[in-house]
């Protein structure tokens, strides 16, 4: 079993990761930012090594840092967290050449999954439903017109370099095409400087489904039933939770073993997360393989009793998973929802700053992850998570009432943050009656908010 | 609430018993950066031009690291590998230590030549390693180059070496401080023949090398921070007993002291130096044949755009919103690459030089630069030329005849700069300087006056085949305040100078001092100059068209003819 353990994140996940190694007695080590000497994982870690300065790319980016900080104090393994160096294959494969044991996949595994073309023919070669899609570029209108027709309307024009929304167009008609793929091109080729376009079948305002999958070194993989994160802001996940509203036990079982596959297919070791698409009408689409711990991994610690922090690490010590497919229950309901500092009657402005006091609701069936605490201080250089608010019910409507009582009852004083907002989708009649998709914040006003989808 | 040491720990280090091995970064995978002492990477610094990610710092280059960086893919070929090797002081050791040092770098001597393509076009590469001693010269290096350089001159091709050295190799006496002497005549029979031949400077340029073929370039360029010099920094200190400024013999403080054309990021060197390739393809003394000057002339008689008054034009032609030259050198010419230094003592920004394609051909533009704004107007001198600045230009006149490129000089100068340093190195020996080139520079040479001709300091880029200028530029003996200051001892008196001069362009035309006026429909400003610049692109067209093909004596003879008659 790992010894010692260097945490290689910041905020509530590096707070969450200790609080594994604490009860697991394993010694922790955190890194910490010159903007972070006196957050929460600083304080908590048994040892901590400043890395450098307040900005990212100086500290919690710094892959010589964090590594020399690794040999220094003698621990064996990293755990980066999420976000950060967290799906960075380079980063893994230096933990890899330096003897130090990488909690999550093989740096070959990130590489490959972070690679889009390669990724999406794996999975089409295994078998797991990929959203349809042209197989090489498209170079022109006329082949794009064929492509199209054999994909099936509405199709989405991607630049290959894409990102950010541009060189990206929907034509939902065969006489759409022609500009939707022209107008593609031309922003990709200004904003990219290349021309080379996809296309795919565009699913309309799905549901975002992921299946979180646990997989040992040993070639055993489980899935430990999905999570339903459709409230989402510009693909920020805002609300998440487990089991979904949309997802049968006949549908859990089918996509649950899609994503086993998927997994193998992948060569996957470690904890992950499949994410996919899911139609009204019950088809679902490999979207992408997400590989590192989620931000909102606890509604299923919670709705499974699986540790999952706990679980990575046994993981990547070499142990087998304890716990069989036929073992995995999924008992009651869970919701998260995350408490950003930031505005939402100012476009979600970012809102660092001093905390002057901070409130949390307790008791049964409720917990916060945070690294908030009374007069601590929000630095402007990371994400503007500050907390996560998870809510357990024996049923849907049960865990929507505990999550409502437990929202009214967060205090944080000092800076703005999304709590209103978030206790208002909360009362939303479509959301209460598990009636929503992606595209719910941009057709809902919310707290006199709607969210102008780019 | 204060959290710090608050918290119960629970180290439970559980693994005396089950640690194995512990972790530990191999051999090779990380260094430290001399310069910002951070840890680095060696793979990453290895796939960004050996450049630390964090400092910036440029690590030495293995020679044929460069090669790869520099060339293009299986290009190269090498020239003279395993050349013998003397000991011509029987020097104890000196054999021993070549041959350790061969093993250690894989490499035969510090420098390594042959011929390579750079986009396609051919060129003669040398690279010096400092890793084998230091990249000093001694007999084999020396050789290296002259037979790179000789074999360049047979095959007609431009050379491109990357330099460093420590300067002459100790161990060999005298015989290396000969290799100076050697490489430079070899450079000098491949410069003679119209070769063009680009050093890049890199860190460390020191010593023998320095003081030959690493500063007889027709462009020398440098690495950012490359230390180049003569004499070492610490045998200065030494010997001055003095400490040396801060960036003492860095590349930019040579570039500010005219000794290198300019500094080049490794990542855009490829670029450049393909750029100067591709501005010096096929510049041989052109087979084409005169053509007759038959073909329609597209000038119209000029017709002044209103009613100007001289001061009117005085005015207009000092206007603030009046382009300057980099404005029509960016609006006429395609590609411009700007060359600094007048290898003496500085860089004058009041005149910016270089090369540009014209209409896919490339020709040398030599301008008078005013500056835009107060703060460029002052590092610019308002255009007021110094000493430097004229020497550049002459340099780069030089050039262009070498190259057989046409010069187009953009004139727009109050006047030659006048100030205490500027006498002290010569004004006046600097502008007769350029007037002597140009009478005999055997290649055409245009001169256009873009806002003021102010007296010597014009002439000096305006000793030309012909001269033309713009409707609301000036031309004079001086400035009208100091006409009417000189003349009627009142400066204020300016206005009634200006009437009584004939500095205006219609009337200098009338003179048959210039061939051309350029109109300006409405007086020429940044925002609105494309008819002055489509009109100047047409004569500036014609022009060449015409002179092209004249031969030079011809071209000079009537160059003669055109001043003697003055």
């Amino acid at each position: 079993m790992i010894g010692k353990l260097l945490i290689a994140n910041r905020g509530e996940i590096a707070v969450r990761i200790i609080r594994a190694c604490r009860e697991m007695g394993i010694a922790t080590v955190a890194v910490y930012s010159e903007a972070d000497e006196e957050s929460l994982h600083t304080q908590l870690a048994d040892e901590a090594i400043c890395i450098g300065p307040g900005p990212s790319a100086q500290s919690y980016l710094n892959m010589e840092q964090i590594i020399s900080a690794t040999l220094v104090s003698g621990a064996d393994a990293i755990h980066p967290g999420f976000g950060f160096l967290s799906e960075n294959a380079r980063f893994a494969q230096l933990c890899e050449k330096c003897g130090i044991t990488f909690v999550g996949p093989p740096s070959k595994v990130i590489r490959m999954l972070g690679n889009k073309q390669i990724a999406r023919k794996t999975m089409i070669d295994a078998g797991v439903p990929v959203v349809p899609g042209s197989e090489g570029s498209v170079d022109d209108i006329e082949s794009g017109l064929k492509e199209a027709e054999k994909i099936g309307y509405p199709v989405i024009i991607k630049a290959a370099l894409g990102g950010g929304g541009k060189g990206m167009r929907v034509a939902n008609t065969p006489e759409e095409f022609p500009e939707a793929y022209a107008t593609a091109r031309k922003e990709s080729e200004i904003a990219f400087g290349d021309g080379t376009m996809y296309i795919e079948h565009f699913v309309v305002n799905p549901r975002h489904i992921e299946f979180q999958i646990l997989a040992d070194s040993q070639g055993n993989v489980i899935h430990l039933g999905e999570r339903d994160c459709s409230i989402q802001r510009n693909h920020q996940k805002m609300i998440e939770e487990s089991p979904s509203a949309a997802v049968s036990p006949e549908l859990r079982e089918k996509m649950g073993k899609a994503a086993v596959t998927a997994a193998k297919a992948a060569g996957y070791v470690n904890a992950g997360t499949i994410e996919f698409l899911l139609e009204p009408d019950g088809k679902f689409w490999f979207m992408e393989m997400n590989t590192r711990i989620q931000v909102e991994h606890p509604v299923t610690e919670w709705v499974t009793g699986i540790d999952l922090v706990k679980e990575q690490i046994k993981i990547a010590s070499g142990y087998p998973l304890s716990i069989k497919q036929d073992d995995v229950r999924i008992m009651g309901h869970a919701i998260e929802c995350r408490i950003n500092a930031e505005n939402p009657k100012k476009n979600f402005r970012p809102s660092p700053g001093v905390i002057r006091g901070a409130h949390f609701p307790g008791g049964q069936g409720i917990r916060v992850d945070t690294c908030v605490y009374n007069g601590c201080r929000i630095p402007p250089y990371y994400d503007s998570m500050l907390a996560k608010l998870i809510v357990h019910g024996d049923n849907r409507e049960e865990a929507i009432a505990k999550m409502q009582s437990a929202l009214g009852e967060v205090i944080i004083d000092g800076i703005d943050t999304n709590i209103d907002y978030q206790y208002e989708i909360l009362k939303d009649q479509d959301y209460q009656s598990g009636n929503f998709d992606t595209g719910f914040l941009s057709s809902h006003t919310i707290a006199g908010v709607k969210i102008n989808e780019n | 609430m204060r959290i710090k040491h608050m918290f119960k720990k629970t180290i439970l280090d559980n693994r005396e018993t089950e640690r194995e091995i512990s972790p530990e970064v191999p051999d090779g995978l990380m260094r430290k950066c001399n310069a910002c002492k951070a840890a680095v990477f060696v793979d990453e610094v290895k796939h960004n031009h050996y450049i630390c990610p964090h400092c910036g710092n440029y690590f030495h280059v293995p020679a044929l690291k460069r090669i790869k960086m520099v060339a293009d893919r299986n290009s190269f070929e090498e020239w003279d590998a395993h050349m013998e090797e003397n000991n011509p002081l029987n020097y104890k050791g000196y054999e021993e230590k070549l041959q350790t040092l061969r093993e250690k770098t894989g490499l035969d001597e510090a420098i390594i030549t042959g011929k390579a393509k750079l986009q396609g076009m051919s060129v003669v590469l040398g690279v010096c390693d400092c890793r084998f001693m230091m990249s000093s010269m001694g007999e084999a290096v020396g050789e290296k180059i002259a037979r790179a350089f000789e074999r360049a001159t047979e095959e007609k091709l431009p050379v491109i070496l990357y330099i460093c050295s420590g300067g002459a190799r100790m161990q060999e006496g005298l015989v290396s401080l000969m290799q100076m002497a050697k490489t430079t005549m070899a450079l000098r029979k491949h410069s003679d023949a119209g070769l063009l031949y680009v050093p890049v400077l890199t860190d460390p340029t020191t010593g023998g090398v320095t003081a030959s073929f690493a500063m007889l370039g027709d462009i020398i360029l440098a690495e950012p921070k490359a230390l180049i010099g003569f004499a070492g920094p610490r045998v200065i200190e030494q010997t001055i007993g003095q400490k040396l400024p801060k960036g003492f013999q860095r590349a930019e403080f040579l570039l500010e002291h005219g000794f290198l054309d300019g500094i080049i990021k490794r990542e855009d060197q490829r670029e450049v130096l393909s750029e100067i390739l591709r501005m010096h393809q096929g510049t041989e003394q052109g087979n084409e044949t005169e053509k007759n000057a038959t073909k329609e002339s597209g000038w119209k008689e000029f017709e002044p755009s209103g009613e100007f008054s001289a001061w009117d034009h005085v005015q207009l032609a000092r206007s603030k919103t009046r382009p300057t030259a980099k404005d029509y050198i960016q609006a006429v010419f395609d590609d411009f690459m700007e060359f600094h230094g007048d290898r003496y003592c500085g860089d004058d920004p009041a005149v910016i030089g270089g090369v540009a394609f014209f209409h896919g051909k490339p020709v040398t533009v030599l301008a008078q630069e005013k500056g835009e704004g107060t703060k460029d107007s002052i590092a610019r001198n308002f255009g007021m030329v110094s000493p430097e600045g004229y020497w550049k230009s002459l340099r780069l006149m030089r050039q262009a005849e070498k190259f057989h490129r046409p010069v187009i000089c953009l004139v727009d100068t109050p006047g030659a700069f006048c100030g205490i340093e500027a006498e002290e190195r010569g004004q006046g020996e600097a502008i007769a300087q350029n007037l002597y080139t140009l009478a005999g520079l055997k290649v055409p040479v245009l001169s256009i006056v873009i806002g003021e001709g102010g007296s010597g300091g014009a002439l000096a880029f305006a000793v030309a085949d012909e001269v033309w200028m713009l409707e609301h530029s000036v031309y004079s003996i001086l400035s009208p305040e100091g006409f009417a200051s000189i003349l009627w001892k009142d400066s204020k008196k300016a206005r009634e100078a200006a009437e009584v001069m004939k500095l205006t362009a219609s009337d200098l035309q009338r003179m048959g001092m210039i061939e051309h006026v350029i109109p300006e429909e409405e007086p020429v400003s940044r925002e609105e100059m494309d008819n002055v610049t489509e009109y100047l692109e047409k004569g500036i067209l014609e022009f060449l068209e015409q002179y092209r093909t004249v031969q030079p004596d011809k071209l000079l003879e009537k160059r003669y003819e055109r001043f003697r008659k003055m």
